[in-house]
């Protein structure tokens, strides 16, 4: 058994070597397929990575009249948290609201000076809402309009439009970066699938005189194919490490011109923190490639 | 899997002719019973066969082409199925041998053809070693085998040389070396001689009787008077993919 593998893997090592150009052409369509797969599998985790973020920044403020005192805006909160749909809902005082303001546009003098003439605190209080996912925030927003402490509020600014718009655009980039990530892979595998049936086969035909010979002489069929068989897997494999390093290459210098999308530090460390899991991946198409068409390749054009 | 196990297993037990042949009380080794062969193309390759070739016997098969000659040895190493009837191989019948078993079956038989199918890539050793290895044999015994049977069959000098470096009979030579190398129990041998000169034809003849006095049973196909008149064997005379004459000792002056 070991002698048979041992003699099959050198005999597809050697065929490997003879078909130089061939194999080349193999190895780099699948290296270019494999690569363009996972540059579409790391794009649309990140992408979904970015969304989620997004998603969990949302947040939807309910402001009260001036007039409503703390009081009833801390019974208001404690009824939303008992709302399932609703993750937190936390407290911001008028002062507060002040405050925050204060900070966020320090270096903004014109905006604190003209506050200070207002000389009131013009802010109103708000429940800052957020929702278990974001496309609740529809369902939350109709239910306070329809709780007894509805005549208390001033707004939310959910109603405003943007939000609501921004919120189910973001859903939607989301499914579609997935569906087309999935159509172009599969279309890619199935290219790659051609390709490499269709180089097998030639190596197939180039060795026919071989395959004659140990047919006549008794070789099992299993011996016969096992040259075929490992130099798919040696197609795969060269193909998975190849792309493997050109797709490090990529993250690593191209993501800082995306910055602004994309943080590079993001795509790297879902590089290596997905190592194994892409690689595996390449790995497994690259070999079921291999196998599937030179088994194919095998008994259609052989008598075995 | 585990058939190709006890592939790998069965490939050190030699063929021998042995009890199997005399299963049927019979002592064929080859059994054509009633067989026909038409191919795809509805062309009639064999007809209404009946023939019956003991173990140990030298037979010639003569004819002109597309007698039906190469189609009756295809049968027998089962690259092609009768369409009708049945060949019997050492007690057995080849329809019955599963697709996975077929290449046990073909180690029986030793192949010889008219061009001699050899690797050009491969030196004269490494072309008759490679038929060992592709069954399993251990290098240490490849080691040894070869140079001795291209000893036998007058190679033993040019063991390092390669197909392009030798004459026509020169690598029927070794095409025969590589054909006996798994000791086979039946030689076929589709015209051999057909791209040689006289001299090297009955070279190969010679060899081949040489084979069959050493217990091998051989089937030889020709359209070469002077060769299967020099054998002095039983002649077997095909035209139309039927069988006209079977004469036990040569004098085929036809054709």
């Amino acid at each position: 058994m070991f002698l048979m593998i041992s003699r099959t893997f050198r005999e597809a090592l050697k065929s490997l070597f003879r078909n130089g150009w061939l194999s080349v052409a193999t190895v780099s369509i699948l290296i270019l397929s494999l690569y363009v797969v996972s540059v579409l599998y790391v794009v649309t985790h990140t992408t979904d990575k970015i969304l989620k973020d997004i998603q969990n920044k949302i947040t939807v403020s309910v402001y009260f009249k001036p007039d409503v005192a703390e009081a009833d805006i801390l019974a208001a909160k404690s009824d939303l948290e008992k709302n399932g749909q609703i993750a937190s809902a936390d407290y911001v005082s008028r002062d507060q609201a002040l405050a925050d303001f204060k900070r966020e546009n320090a270096d903004e003098p014109v905006i604190l000076q003209s506050l200070d003439e207002l000389g009131d605190n013009p802010l109103l209080a708000s429940l800052v809402i957020k929702a278990n996912n974001s496309d609740q925030y529809q369902a939350v927003s109709d239910y306070i309009k329809q709780t007894s402490y509805k005549d208390e509020i001033s707004r939310i600014n959910y109603d405003k439009g943007n939000i609501k718009d921004v919120i189910s655009r973001l859903n939607s980039i989301d499914a579609t970066t997935r569906r087309i990530g999935l159509v172009l892979s599969l279309i890619l595998v199935v290219i790659s699938i051609l390709i490499t049936f269709n180089t097998i086969m030639i190596t197939i035909y180039a060795q026919r005189r071989e395959i004659e010979i140990m047919r006549l002489v008794g070789a099992s069929n299993t011996f016969i194919r096992l040259p075929f068989v490992f130099e798919g897997i040696i197609y795969g494999v060269i193909a998975a490490l190849v792309s493997m390093l050109i797709l490090f290459i990529t993250l690593k210098f191209l993501t800082p011109y995306v910055s602004s999308v994309v943080s590079p530090k993001d795509t790297v460390d879902f590089y290596t923190s997905h190592f194994f899991q892409i690689f595996g991946l390449q790995l497994l198409i690259g070999i079921i490639l291999g196998i599937i068409s030179s088994l194919v390749a095998m008994r259609r054009y052989l008598k075995i | 899997m585990k058939t190709e196990e006890s592939e790998t297993q069965a490939q050190y037990e030699r063929p021998m002719s042995d009890a199997q042949g005399t299963a049927h009380g019979t002592n064929f080794l080859i059994r054509f019973d009633r067989v026909t062969k038409t191919y795809k193309d509805s062309s009639v390759a064999l007809q209404g066969i009946d023939l019956s070739i003991a173990d140990g016997e030298f037979i010639s098969i003569v004819g002109p082409s597309g007698a039906g000659k190469s189609t009756l040895m295809k049968l027998i190493y089962a690259e092609e199925m009768p369409t009708e009837g049945e060949v019997w191989f050492n007690g057995r019948a080849i329809s019955e041998i599963s697709r996975g078993k077929l290449p046990l079956h073909r180690r029986y038989i030793g192949t010889v053809f008219q061009d001699s199918k050899l690797l050009n890539r491969k030196t004269v050793f490494e072309n008759v070693a490679y038929a060992l290895e592709v069954l399993g044999v251990p290098s240490e015994e490849i080691e040894e085998d070869v140079p001795q049977i291209l000893e036998i069959v007058g190679m033993g000098h040019m063991m390092e040389k390669f197909p392009e470096q030798l004459s026509g009979g020169e690598k029927q030579k070794v095409a025969m070396a590589r054909a006996l190398i798994h000791k086979p129990i039946v030689i076929i041998a589709d015209e051999p001689t057909g791209n040689l000169d006289p001299v090297s034809s009955l070279e190969i003849v010679d060899l081949l009787l040489k084979i069959n006095e050493l217990g091998t049973t051989v089937v030889l196909a020709s359209h070469d008077k002077d060769i299967v008149n020099k054998a002095q064997k039983r002649v077997l005379v095909m035209d139309q993919g039927k069988i006209i004459n079977d004469y036990s000792k040569g004098k085929y002056k036809l054709i």
